[in-house]
């Protein structure tokens, strides 16, 4: 077969429409007459070097061998682990954040680099083990002790938003390496309790007794029964007791804007109020590129990064923002359905953990712009500016590609 | 174990791919709502957020006496704002320096400011001297944040108070907001006098301006250009009959006391001066509210805001005795030549007393010497050949008792009464001939207003004409064109020319002979003619009137003027209304002792016996 017959063009067209809908959203909203001889104008050209440094990774990945991943997936890890340790001691310090590492005049956001380093570790672990599943305790650990670190060196350069991405990904990944069901529902249970304690907490605490049941239901073991029902409870006076007394300020008034933005105009619910008007203001066909008055006048604040999908909303409408959209579905899709179909183990729980990553960021990202979760600051994967969040999921997308074109030479060394 | 794990994940599969529909199913459906269903109820707000509408005012309408003098302009009136984002806490002594206010006071207002918002502009001192504002504009690199803005104010450049023909501004209240689209929030608005009859000409058209804001409510150019913006049409100059001179000198004159003057033309009732006393200064009122000052004018027990002399209502008194005389001319009740024998009074039921025993006397005479009892026997004639209605009737149509459309508000119908009225306030049957006697001499049950004495008066110099008091003659708009206001002269139906000598003649020797009104009245190069009066005033003092007009052969000016509780109408009422024949026909006051009396009159200690 031709190279081209291998290659997955779903995956790369897909991923090249988001980048180019990204360039088109970042250039509006960092070229208005506003933002000119502001640092952010340069903003554009720089995401163009790095969609061109994209394609370039995305070449080179594919000459590389496949099972050169998993040789080098530890040692990614731990050269991750390593820059990120001198972030925290070297790192520039933005905002109360100490994510960035400045590198000869690039920016690393090390943090960005590290999902797919972790991910691959993950996966490297999981199939060196000889054994995918993930029913002993050991492996559990395991898991949680790969995710534990960055998580931790990301919390103590202060971005908490993202190392919520990690914990995310452990329930996938488990789920995928065959944990019991009833254990995985038992996983994610905090992450839902925890949001429906925030906006409704009687919602709460009537899943913290229907999950116990669907966990009985599914596992018929009563002890775990017993333990899933405590744990939920506890999860959701655990939130109540956070939102009175652990929160910081600012973050509880973000909690409290996302709930009831209209009392929080001026103040934390500032972005919530302005992002649903340029979302809702864009109608159907919208503004008109560079024609949104919500972007052009910087109504939105981080509208080249967190806010980008309010950018694409506002100006192209719901043809625009439904594109994306049905992109990322296509996207998606099309990973999920690569990982369930390769034949190597280790590219199946590698494209899965990936996909893991991609669907925590989705949701997280256009939740918060739509205004269904509150605000985290979460890049929207491909689109938001950024060269590494751009260039790590490139990175991603890269392997994946190359997976499925060394399906069948990767398959061979596959049990 | 191999078949075991393709189930399985088959399952997993299966699950997550459900999720990712269910996920994106609600992202779609999210946006639907928004961009779809919400889409109406957003853009307003995305276009509030970015276009800013600014009023801009118009300048008000000028007001012009006959001789196209300024009695009503706009000056600029400067006012100090603060954008609290750009400002800086620490130059907060300086600007008190300059202001001369207290620090604290100052820091106070720069909060208020910055409570209402950080980024937007708002005022912070309002309507400050031509020296503050200079003052700051030298130190404005020091004050960073600190803006001003020119806004308009009325001045009053002739010198004439005219606080009550042109009234005060006022800002708009709660519910001609609502009531209206012309205003915003902070308008002001004529409250009395003309600018409140002519509001609606003076105010003009006020512009929009609209203006692409930022995130920061900072403005950054017009929006689409201009093309949408819409110029202020500046109000209509208001072109005026007053005489400025004279409505100075009404003024000064009745600086003290208690009452309302009226001048006017009795050929076109175009009003030359129109003053009443005490007023207020409506300098203070036009600008920015002066709370305490409008407290003050507000509740004084003098009722400064009291329109006298269109309001202010008093029987008449003598002053009725012309238009009575004329009234039995025309009845044929008297003939010039009828003689009424005054033996100190009139016995009719009672004993109505008059001043002095008078002997035989004429019409004229009785005018002259404003006989009592010559009226008294008129009226006892009139009401019994012709009924009381019949004098009702005859006497409104000189004005009294009816409204006369002058063209500020305020005026007070004044009180003619007839049968019904006296059925309705005494009873029916309750009430007789003892009750109008005193009318013939315009006492009792009856008043009226300096304006209507005013109109009368003409009437009767003007042959038989009632004209329509105003005091605007035209109006000129922005586009340069003019419009008149034709004034209606109504004849009155009954008037017989042929009547009025020895009514004119009576008021001209009231005048010029050793009667009530010579000392103080009489001026040399003059020829006034007029009647003294004086109003039984039950709490206090009697009210002086008088009415006049001159020249006496061809009456250019009629004058009419009440004072309360100044006692006779001969030494209180009537030289005040002569210097201001004097100042009209000779252009300056000669008579020297004349002002001096008026200036400093003091009405005699009031004794109630």
């Amino acid at each position: 077969m031709k190279w081209y017959q291998r290659f997955d063009w779903i995956i790369f067209l897909s991923w090249l429409g988001l980048s180019l809908i990204g360039l088109v959203a970042i250039y509006s909203a960092t070229q208005g007459p506003m933002h000119a001889d502001t640092f952010i104008a340069g903003n554009f050209i720089r995401q163009v070097i790095h969609v061109g440094l994209g394609v370039l990774l995305i070449v080179l990945i594919q000459l590389t061998a496949p099972q050169s991943f998993q040789n080098i997936a530890y040692l990614l890890y731990v050269a991750c682990l390593f820059i990120s340790v001198l972030t925290i001691f070297f790192g520039i310090e933005v905002g109360g954040e100490r994510n960035w590492l400045n590198i000869g005049g690039f920016r690393l956001q090390i943090s960005e680099f590290m999902k797919t380093a972790t991910v691959l570790a993950l996966a490297a672990y999981l199939t060196s083990n000889r054994n995918t599943t993930a029913r002993d305790f050991k492996t559990i650990f395991m898991i949680g002790f790969f995710i534990t670190l960055p998580v931790g060196l990301i919390t103590l350069m202060g971005d908490t938003g993202t190392s919520l991405i990690y914990i995310a990904i452990v329930p996938i990944i488990l789920f995928w390496s065959g944990l019991p069901y009833g254990i995985s529902l038992l996983i994610i249970a905090p992450a839902l309790l925890a949001y429906f304690s925030v906006v409704n907490w009687v919602v709460a605490l009537v899943l913290a007794i229907i999950i116990p049941i669907l966990i009985y239901a599914l596992e018929r073991k009563p002890i775990l029964t017993f333990f899933s029902f405590a744990t939920c409870l506890l999860v959701v006076i655990g939130i109540q007791v956070m939102l009175m007394e652990v929160l910081q300020p600012h973050q509880k008034a973000r909690v409290e804007a996302f709930l009831d933005p209209e009392s929080y105009r001026l103040d934390a619910g500032w972005n919530v109020i302005q992002a649903k008007t340029a979302i809702a203001s864009g109608g159907i066909t919208g503004k008109g590129f560079m024609q949104g008055t919500q972007t052009q006048l910087r109504f939105l604040p981080e509208q080249q990064t967190d806010f980008i999908f309010c950018v694409v909303s506002e100006e192209f409408g719901f043809i625009g923002a439904g594109l994306l959209l049905f992109l990322f579905f296509v996207l998606l899709s099309r990973m999920l359905y690569l990982a369930v179909t390769h034949k190597h183990p280790f590219a199946q729980i590698t494209i899965a953990g990936f996909l893991a990553v991609f669907i925590i960021h989705v949701i997280i990202n256009l939740g918060m712009a739509m205004a269904l979760l509150p605000v985290i600051g979460i890049p929207l994967p491909l689109i938001s500016y950024g060269g590494s969040s751009f260039l790590s999921f490139s990175i991603m997308i890269g392997i994946v590609l190359n997976f499925y074109m060394h399906e069948r030479t990767f398959s061979i060394y596959a049990s | 174990m191999d078949d075991n794990r393709r189930t399985n994940i088959k399952v997993v599969f299966i699950t997550i791919q459900v999720v990712l529909v269910f996920v994106f199913l609600i992202f779609f459906g999210r946006l639907i709502q928004l961009q779809v269903l919400n889409y109406d109820k957003y853009t307003p707000i995305s276009e509030r957020n970015s276009i800013r509408q600014e009023v801009v005012n118009p300048a008000r309408g000028l007001i012009i006496d006959r001789n196209g003098n300024l009695l009503v302009s706009n000056e600029p009136s400067f006012t100090i704002t603060i954008t609290p984002m750009d400002f800086n806490m620490e130059s907060i002594p300086l600007l008190a320096n300059i202001t001369g206010l207290e620090i604290d006071e100052v820091e106070e207002r720069v909060m208020t400011a910055r409570r209402y918002s950080r980024f937007r502009t708002s005022r912070l001192f309002t309507d400050v001297s031509f020296e503050v504002f200079s003052n700051i504009q030298e130190n404005i690199w020091q004050l960073p944040g600190i803006g001003h803005e020119v806004e308009g104010k009325r001045s009053y450049p002739s010198g004439a108070r005219l606080a009550h023909a042109m009234g005060y501004l006022a800002e708009v209240t709660r519910e001609e907001l609502q009531n209206s689209d012309r205003y915003r929030l902070g308008d002001r608005i004529g409250r009395s006098g003309l600018e409140r009859s002519y509001e609606p000409f003076l105010r003009g058209q006020s512009g929009n301006r609209l203006i692409t804001v930022d995130a920061r409510g900072q403005a950054l150019g017009p929006f689409d250009g201009g093309f949408q913006d819409l110029n202020p049409e500046r109000g209509t100059d208001v072109f005026t009959t007053i005489d400025a001179d004279l409505q100075k000198l009404a003024e000064k004159l009745l600086v003290g006391k208690s009452g309302g003057v009226v001048a006017l033309d009795p050929n076109t009732g175009g009003i030359l001066a129109i003053a009443s006393a005490p007023d207020f200064e409506i300098e203070r009122l036009s600008g920015r509210l002066d709370r305490s000052y409008w407290a003050d004018v507000n509740s004084n027990p003098d009722r400064p805001l009291f329109n006298r002399s269109v309001s202010s209502v008093q029987p008449p008194g003598s002053t009725l005795k012309p238009i009575m005389g004329l009234i039995g001319l025309e009845t044929g009740i008297i003939t010039p030549e009828t003689r009424v024998y005054c033996s100190g009074g009139y016995q009719r039921g009672r004993f109505y007393r008059c001043l002095r025993v008078h002997g035989h006397q004429t019409v004229a005479q009785a005018i002259e010497t404003s006989c009592n009892t010559f009226f008294y026997a008129l009226i006892d004639q009139l009401v019994n050949r012709f009924g009381l209605n019949k004098w009702a009737e005859m006497l409104r149509s000189f004005g009294i008792g009816e409204m006369n459309g002058i063209d500020i508000p305020g005026e007070n119908r004044g009180l003619v009464p007839d049968s019904s009225w006296y059925d309705r306030n005494f009873g029916v049957r309750r009430w007789g001939l003892g009750d109008l006697i005193s009318l013939g001499i315009g006492q009792g049950a009856m008043g009226s207003s300096p304006l209507q004495m005013a109109v009368s008066t003409a009437a009767l110099v003007n042959g038989g004409y009632r004209v329509e008091p105003h005091i605007v003659s035209s109006l000129r708009y922005e586009d340069g064109s003019t419009e008149f206001f034709p004034r209606e002269r109504q004849r009155i139906p009954w008037f017989n020319r042929d009547h009025l000598a020895s009514i004119h003649t009576g008021m001209r020797r009231s005048i010029t002979e050793t009667n009530s009104g010579n000392y103080f009245a009489n001026v040399r190069d003059v020829e006034i003619a007029g009647k003294t009066g004086t109003a039984q005033n039950p709490h206090g003092q009697n009210h002086g009137w008088f009415i006049s007009y001159a020249p006496a052969d061809d009456p250019q000016v009629v004058i009419a003027v009440l004072l309360e509780g100044a006692g006779y109408g001969s030494v209180s009422a009537a030289p005040l209304a002569s210097l201001m024949f004097e100042q009209y026909f000779l252009g300056e006051i000669r008579r020297n002792h004349i002002l001096d009396h008026v200036l400093n009159f003091t009405p005699a200690p009031f004794n109630p016996n």
